[in-house]
């Protein structure tokens, strides 16, 4: 009799205790947590009340506009002496137009390819503001077809092809994130113009980025409320008007042209 | 010395007054009657005793404590069964013991063994409850309820469902608890045989009031009805009736039961020529019983 | 109180609903690490045959070269820099960042549960706790001992609590031994990434900074048992209102499924946000999720809680020592 009272005791004994500092350390891990998150919050609380209920103001509205750029050195402006580039003025014409307050995230990074574009998307903060976007801006793939040139000047048909090949699957990718992200806002995937066009295999390059945009367009095909916006044309009769000094990137005059081209089909 | 005492007990529930001012006192070392019919409000009684349900009003003490004021002094003199001993069925019955006997502040383990003795459990003790008979539940049953040394025992219908050996072995152990560790017992039942042959007194319920309290000889002895089964009949009731009142019913004739004359009038109908074939001591019927009590119609 | 606590480990021990409970749980880690194991497979696919560790030192060459951009917005540096961390984490241990080894699927399954499978095994217990007691009538031993109700309904609670923690370090263990068989066991010590805020202006990332994996998952463990607390007092609130442990079942998963279906919709309805329900993924506070209804923070969603969690309790206790038991 006696010998089942200590046989039985000592698990539900040992089970009790374990519990009891399991529970000790659930309860160290909450306060933890709490401290950790809470101080950061109070901490931050501090910093958004100094640069003003502005921002915040803004974003609580429903009625902003808010629109998120991401992309490379197109939509970061590069080449345009005002240093606008095609969103600033993007930016400008939706100001003039709508009565909305209009918010705009420039997201964009020199030199960036399809890859990384993909990478930065995931991310969550920029997931966060594709949240709440209304539209969407992409300009990539420029770096990818031309590699500051490189492609095209030692032209290979099978390298553009498995170049193209990927950046296909990247563009895929961010199309299908960005869209499952957000699935109201209307996304305009603008196109490559052929800064080459003039140099002496000018037609071949411009075959390959026709190419290139069929493709690209196919793909903002398959998702719904995305727009592909072509600038080929923009660019084709007078390239060197519409270019930088660099040859590469447009100045404020092609910024403009793309900006116009975007601004037509905006609808509000 | 008064172990329990219940003073104007009463209970409502809803606008229903369920009991209706019960005033009850028990003595160390007897055996208590609570008899009523089924729905007299006995369970009720015994809930509100054992703190179970609240009273609306009136007052109840254990030894001295009051249950409502000083409910774990008042508590760990009693013990108590209310209704069925519902023991945990995926324990032993051992661990039932020690669940129960570690929410006793000082406890004792050497009173889990004497316990168990005492009810007759040892050999199964470390079987789960699920596999006990009913008569062993019920003795596991007191079992737990002895387990703190109670000074009150009770036991609302502990017979309830056994089978006459197991009734008769219950009442044995009952008696024997009052009689050899002083306790009061109150013992709640629907049949009068059995307060009769249990208790030493009775309190009679019904409706939620008590209509009569005193020792079981007394109560009975002034009910019991001697019935006579004679031949000829009716020159025997004019024997009878020159005694005492008597009443014809069927082919008998009933008069009350007097120990002291029943030998008188036997002998007395003998001598006049008269064949008894029978005649018996009978127990009023419960419901007889009551009848006469609640000043009814009587057996005529 | 000791020995009512050692009372009701008993009776729960002895009617092994945590066994059942952990056999639930194992059998579910199986099928999770399989799925997340032929997620792993694809991915790789994907990514074609090259030696992740290439790839993956180009990434980190990579970003660090966009870090050096000073055209980049703060907040997005700051979460490079993280990446940069955590990649040259994986690479100097040695865990291939696709698989991402037993901790983190550990992480995520604690994250993953905290709005359901978690409440719905703590409630297994919890409703169960009190109105077993009545559906079987021991409730009229349990009572009628020298002992203050209060004190016996006070030993269940904290019974509760002890099943609780036992649960959610149940669900560590197993789900680490089950995954860490499959992923490997490392990455205790991966760099996570603590105090994104998601403030009305949107998203922000100045304040965060990196610890290691495992304090993180020491303070995801610590916000899971909070929500698995207030879940399982309320489960404890219904056990003590409702005989049918059955129904009280039924009433606790009606309103976690309902729950589960709000903060799934985009739902425009903001005073949901006080139910409950929608606060029971504070884990997603601390990695930076949204939360189901804009404006609700961590320290909302606590004080809901907290508030829920009192009433509880309240209620259980008020309830518990007036009631007439029949
Ligand atoms: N919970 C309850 N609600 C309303 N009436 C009840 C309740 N419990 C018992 N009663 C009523 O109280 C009376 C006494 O019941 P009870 O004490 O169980 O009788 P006994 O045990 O003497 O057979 C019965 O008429 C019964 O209908
Ligand atoms: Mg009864």
């Amino acid at each position: 009799m006696c010998e089942v009272f200590i046989l039985k005791k000592p698990l539900s004994i040992v089970i009790t205790a374990l519990s009891a500092v399991l529970l000790c350390v659930w309860l160290g891990g909450f306060l933890y947590a709490v401290q950790t998150n809470l101080n950061v919050q109070a901490d931050e609380s501090k910093n958004t009340s100094q640069d003003t209920g502005k921002k915040s103001q803004a974003v609580n509205n429903e009625k902003d506009l808010k629109v998120v750029a991401v992309g490379d050195s197109l939509t970061r402006g590069m080449g345009d002496e005002t240093g606008k580039g095609y969103i600033g003025y993007l930016t400008d014409e939706m100001k003039a137009k709508s009565k909305k307050p209009v918010i705009v995230q420039n997201l964009g990074i020199s030199g960036q390819k399809s890859d990384s574009l993909l990478a930065q998307v995931k991310t969550y903060s920029v997931t966060r503001q594709l949240k709440e976007a209304d539209y969407i801006l992409i300009t990539i793939g420029g770096n990818d077809l031309f590699q500051g040139g490189q492609t095209l000047v030692d032209f290979q048909p099978a390298a553009v092809k498995s170049i193209q090949q990927k950046y296909l699957h990247n563009l895929e990718a961010i199309l299908s994130h960005v869209r499952s992200s957000n699935s109201g806002a209307v996304i305009f995937l603008v196109g490559l113009y052929n800064p080459f066009i003039e140099l002496e295999n000018g037609k071949d390059t411009s075959q390959v980025v026709r190419e290139w945009n069929y493709k690209s367009a196919e793909a903002a095909a398959k998702q719904i409320k995305t727009v592909y916006v072509p600038t080929f044309d923009l660019f084709e009769l007078k390239v060197n008007d519409y270019l930088y000094t660099d040859r590469f990137h447009p100045n404020s005059k092609g910024y403009r042209l793309i900006a116009e081209r975007v601004a037509a089909l905006l609808t509000w | 010395m008064i172990t329990l005492s219940v003073k104007n007990l009463k209970k409502k529930i809803g606008k229903k007054e369920i009991i209706k001012g019960i005033d009850i006192e028990l003595y160390e070392g007897e055996v208590f009657g609570f008899l009523g019919p089924n729905g007299a409000g006995k369970t009720t009684t015994i809930r509100m005793l054992t703190g179970l349900i609240r009273p609306t009003s009136g007052s109840i003490s254990i030894c001295g404590y009051d249950l409502q004021k000083d409910f774990t002094n008042a508590m760990m003199h009693l013990g108590c069964i209310v209704e069925n001993p519902e023991l945990y069925p995926f324990l032993s019955g051992y661990d039932n013991l020690v669940h129960f006997a570690r929410m006793i502040p000082g406890f004792q383990s050497k009173r889990l063994a004497e316990v168990i003795e005492l009810v007759g459990l040892s050999e199964r003790i470390h079987d789960k409850v699920k596999t006990y008979s009913l008569g062993m539940r019920q003795r596991l049953g007191i079992a737990q309820a002895l387990l703190g040394n109670p000074k009150v025992l009770i036991l609302d219908e502990p017979t309830n469902g056994l089978d006459p050996a197991g009734i008769r072995e219950m009442r044995q152990f009952i008696r024997d608890l009052a009689k050899n560790e002083g306790l009061s017992v109150l013992v709640s039942s629907h049949l009068l045989s059995e307060i009769q042959l249990l208790c030493d007194r009775v309190a009679i319920i019904s409706k939620g009031a008590v209509i009569q309290t005193d020792t079981v000889h007394a109560l009975l002895s002034s009910q019991e009805k001697m019935v006579w089964r004679v031949e000829p009949l009716q020159q025997a009731k004019q024997i009878l009736e020159s005694a005492t009142e008597v009443v014809e019913l069927e082919d008998c004739l009933i008069t009350d039961f007097d120990a002291n004359k029943a030998g008188l009038w036997s002998r007395e109908l003998v001598n006049s020529g008269i064949q008894i074939i029978e005649m018996n001591r009978r127990l009023p019927a419960l419901e007889d019983l009551f009848l006469e009590l609640t000043g009814g119609d009587r057996i005529e | 109180m000791n020995k009512l606590i050692q009372n009701e480990m008993l009776k729960l021990l002895a009617r092994k609903r945590l066994i059942v409970v952990g056999i639930i749980l194992s059998i579910l880690v199986v099928l999770f690490t399989y799925a997340q194991y032929q997620t792993v497979q694809t991915q790789l696919k994907k990514l074609g045959t090259t030696d992740w560790r290439t790839t993956l030192q180009q990434q980190i060459i990579d970003t660090q070269n966009r870090l050096s951009n000073s055209r980049i917005p703060d907040d997005f540096k700051k979460e490079l820099e993280v990446r940069v961390k955590q990649q040259q984490y994986y690479l100097d241990n040695d865990i291939n960042p696709a698989e991402p080894g037993a901790p983190s699927f550990t992480k995520e399954f604690m994250e993953n549960s905290i709005d359901l499978l978690l409440p719905l095994m703590i409630m297994v217990i919890a409703s169960d706790l009190v109105s077993s007691e009545f559906s079987m009538g021991s409730i009229k031993l349990l009572l009628t001992r020298p002992v203050k109700r209060w004190k016996i309904l006070f030993s269940k609670y904290v019974t509760l609590l002890l099943a609780i923690s036992l649960i959610i370090a149940m669900m560590g263990m197993i789900s680490y031994l089950i995954s860490g068989v499959v992923f490997g066991f490392k990455g205790w010590t991966a760099p996570e990434f603590i105090g994104f805020q998601i403030t009305e202006a949107g998203f922000d990332a100045s304040g965060a900074s990196i610890i290691p994996q495992w304090q993180f998952i020491l303070m995801d463990f610590g916000v899971v048992w909070f929500a698995a607390v207030v879940v399982g007092t309320l489960s404890f609130m219904v056990s003590v209102l409702i005989r049918s442990t059955a129904a009280g079942m039924g009433i606790i998963l009606a309103l976690l499924i309902a729950g589960a279906i709000l903060s799934n919709m985009v739902s425009s309805w903001t005073s949901a946000k006080y139910f409950f329900m929608l606060n029971m993924r504070l884990t997603d506070y601390l990695n930076g999720s949204p939360p189901p209804i804009e404006g609700m923070t961590l320290s909302f969603s606590l004080a809901v809680l907290t508030v829920w969690w009192l009433l509880a309790l309240f209620i259980s206790f008020g309830v518990f020592t007036k009631k007439d038991i029949y």
